[in-house]
């Protein structure tokens, strides 16, 4: 028999869930704390002053003085002191920022970079260039407590490996080690899937806030899926869980995916399709060109119309598949999606309607990302905060701090 | 886990504003006839019609624009009298009009505060005037104004609607009715109005919104209420319908078991 957690373990864990209160909700006060953490006031006063002791934390008068009566002080997170490296290999762009605790963008680099097949190790080499350029200029005391970057791609769990990364002609790429080798820090450095990322991030920080059963679809240049379900990001057995871009709506008859199966979901409903159906410019694509289809749609283009009632017919029926699979309570559109739901929610919308369980979809939201091209680069900050926000102090022990 | 404070799964809030029989004439016309209307708080509730279907006056009949010649008003489960824009506000209603009432030569700050600090007996500062309109700003995660002592005319069409959206809630009203406040925009700022009109919503507000456009209605909304020559010809929940469903209800009243009976006769 097990015994139960000692009070070392029940103390790390306390100072673990504090710290995320505030990395996550921003200062307050230790009687919210408190509260929202079940636990008296004087086992928070002794949580707080250890981690503000570590440098973790720090109390101070909340912004907005000028209330009547004595303004009772807050517990803010360190930004400026621990942050982590997140990066993001996009389609067009490699992106790299240093992210201070509580989510503050304090440094960001963007690498424009042509579509098409890149070598992972020239990719590890720009990257780690920009993350040591940055951990460089920061101020001497700080600390860097964690590594993450997301891939459009298969990533095998726990080790990270990147089994398929299609659009970069990735095969079995030790890319995390070989970013961790590059930046020489010492530290891990964690690889995910971008929509599994972008969910996280949807669900902590943006439009799934507060939203414990969330699928996030992810457009760029396909269609990438996050899930999370019970507050917990699905992953499946090895890590490939949620590639929603892949689910069959229309194997019959559809287009050829990517994947070398036909009908998948992006192939129906990716950017290609759309723009494909709209007849735009073959050589026009990305966010402007998905863009420009939705905005020709407005001003009553047939042919734009018809191309995003088609892609939102797939849309619909894709989601609700999910729906009645999964009961989701929102659905996010990010990335082009996001423009491609507001030119067709109409026909997603009804598409649902018809084909999902009542109950099923009866409180069902669909919304779009709220934290725009940057939920990826947050959800990769999110996944390298992880561990500081487990074991604080261990944590920044083994940062050097 | 813990449990989230919005938790509930299944929130079916009583209506916060509730119209019964409303009949409504100019001169001999009829412009409404016997319409009821729930209005329920965490929730969009997307009013559509033709044009000339009735909304606008509608929604100036909830704002004590205009007053109603019958039926019943009812404000949290009482019923209340509103005849003038002065009692709408009083309970917690706000209208932002089709024609927005932003004055160009005034600063955002200024046109937040335009003829309310006196409506409600209030005399504020210029300091704290600012920092209320910082914090409701701040709250709705408005990011795209630059500075709030900007001067409203050199604002987009877009972030007028959110000046006047902000205004409309920096009150802490409860019920906001949003006439056509995506009518005049472009994609990417009628998105930041949808998403703006949907954390007005989330925040536990009760949120009318008169739209033409079906995509923005379905992407926002939680339920619809279609007008149709003036009568509410039915009222449905956004997960339950569908787009052609709704323009029949637009266009003819009816949509096989939803709508108007008779289309020239009562309601169902
Ligand atoms: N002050 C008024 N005096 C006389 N008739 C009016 C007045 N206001 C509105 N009407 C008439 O009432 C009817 C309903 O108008 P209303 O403005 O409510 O329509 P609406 O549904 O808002 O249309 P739209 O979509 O074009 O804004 C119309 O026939 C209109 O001409
Ligand atoms: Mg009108
Ligand atoms: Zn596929």
């Amino acid at each position: 028999m097990k015994a139960g957690p000692s009070q070392e373990e029940i103390r790390r864990h306390n100072l673990g869930t504090l710290l995320r209160h505030v990395h996550i909700g921003g200062s307050m006060s230790r009687a919210v704390l408190a509260e929202r953490m079940g636990l008296n006031r004087s086992t928070i006063l002794g949580l707080v002053s250890e981690l503000g002791s570590a440098g973790l934390v720090r109390e101070e008068l909340p912004r907005d003085t000028g209330r009547a009566g004595r303004p009772s002080l807050v517990v803010r997170p360190e930004s400026d002191r621990v942050y982590v490296l997140a990066f993001d290999v996009g389609v067009d762009r490699l992106a790299a920022a240093r992210i201070g605790l509580g989510g503050v963008f304090l440094d960001r680099r963007e690498i424009p970079m042509a579509p098409g097949r890149r070598d992972a190790g020239k990719v590890a080499e720009i990257l780690a260039g920009s993350a040591l350029d940055m951990v460089g200029t920061a101020q001497h005391g700080t600390y860097c407590v964690g590594v993450a970057a997301a891939v459009r791609g298969m990533v095998r769990r726990p080790d990270g490996l990147v089994r398929a990364a299609p659009h970069l002609g990735w095969e079995d790429e030790e890319f995390g080690e070989d970013l961790m080798r590059r930046l020489g820090l010492g530290l891990p450095v964690s690889v995910a899937n971008e929509a599994s990322l972008g969910a996280l991030a949807e669900h902590l920080r943006g439009a799934g806030t507060g939203c414990q059963d969330l699928v996030y679809l992810h457009g760029d240049i396909g269609i990438g899926g996050g899930v999370i379900t019970g507050g917990q990001l699905l992953t499946g057995d090895c890590g490939y869980g949620g590639e929603i871009g892949h689910m069959v709506v229309n194997p019959r008859d559809g287009r050829p995916c990517g994947c070398g199966a036909h009908g998948c979901l992006e192939a129906e409903a990716g950017e290609r399709a759309l723009l494909e159906t709209a007849r735009r410019d073959p050589t026009a694509t990305g966010r402007e060109a998905v863009r420009a289809v939705v905005e020709a749609a407005d001003r009553g283009d047939i042919t734009a119309r018809a191309a995003l009632r088609d892609v939102g017919d797939w849309l619909g029926i894709g989601v609700a598949n999910l729906v009645n699979v999964l009961n989701p309570r929102t659905v996010v559109f990010g990335g082009t999606l996001r423009e491609v739901f507001l030119g067709s929610a109409a026909q997603i919308r009804s598409r649902i309607n018809r084909l999902a369980l009542t109950s099923s979809r009866e409180n069902l939201r669909l919304r779009v990302g709220e934290l725009g091209d940057d939920a990826v680069l947050i959800g990769a900050a999110e996944l390298a905060f992880s561990e500081i926000l487990v074991g604080p102090l261990e944590t920044l022990a083994r940062a050097g701090a | 886990m813990t449990a989230t404070p919005n938790a509930n799964p299944n929130p079916k809030p009583d209506p916060i504003l509730r119209l019964r029989g409303i009949d409504k004439s100019f001169g001999a016309v009829q412009v409404l006839h016997d319409v009821s209307f729930d209005v329920h708080p965490g929730e969009v509730t997307a009013l559509v019609g033709d044009n000339g279907a009735g909304k606008s006056t509608l929604v100036k009949c909830i704002g004590g624009i205009h007053s109603f010649d019958g039926g019943e008003y009812w404000f949290e489960g009482e019923q209340v009298q509103v005849h003038s824009p002065r009692e709408a506000a009083a309970l917690g209603v706000e209208i932002v009009y089709q024609d927005l009432a932003l004055c160009d030569n005034l600063d955002i700050v200024q046109n937040m505060f335009l003829g309310r600090e006196k409506r409600r007996g209030l005399v504020l500062d210029d300091a704290t005037m600012e920092e209320m309109a910082a914090q409701t700003l701040d709250g709705l995660s408005v990011r795209t104004v630059t500075s709030i002592r900007q001067q409203v005319s050199s604002l987009s069409g877009g972030q007028r609607q959110t000046v006047a959206i902000a205004k409309a809630v920096l009150w802490n009203n409860k019920v906001v009715v949003l006439d056509e406040p995506t009518a005049a925009l472009g994609v990417a700022q009628t998105a930041q109005v949808l998403e703006l009109v949907r954390r007005l919503a989330d925040n536990g507000l009760a949120v009318v919104l008169i739209s033409h456009n079906m995509n923005d209605v379905f992407a926002v909304s939680d339920r619809i209420a279609a007008l149709y020559l003036g009568r509410m010809a039915a009222q449905v929940s956004t997960s339950n319908v569908t787009y052609s469903q709704v323009v029949e209800l637009i266009t003819s009243g009816r949509s096989g078991d939803l709508g108007l009976a008779h289309t020239n006769g009562a309601t169902a």
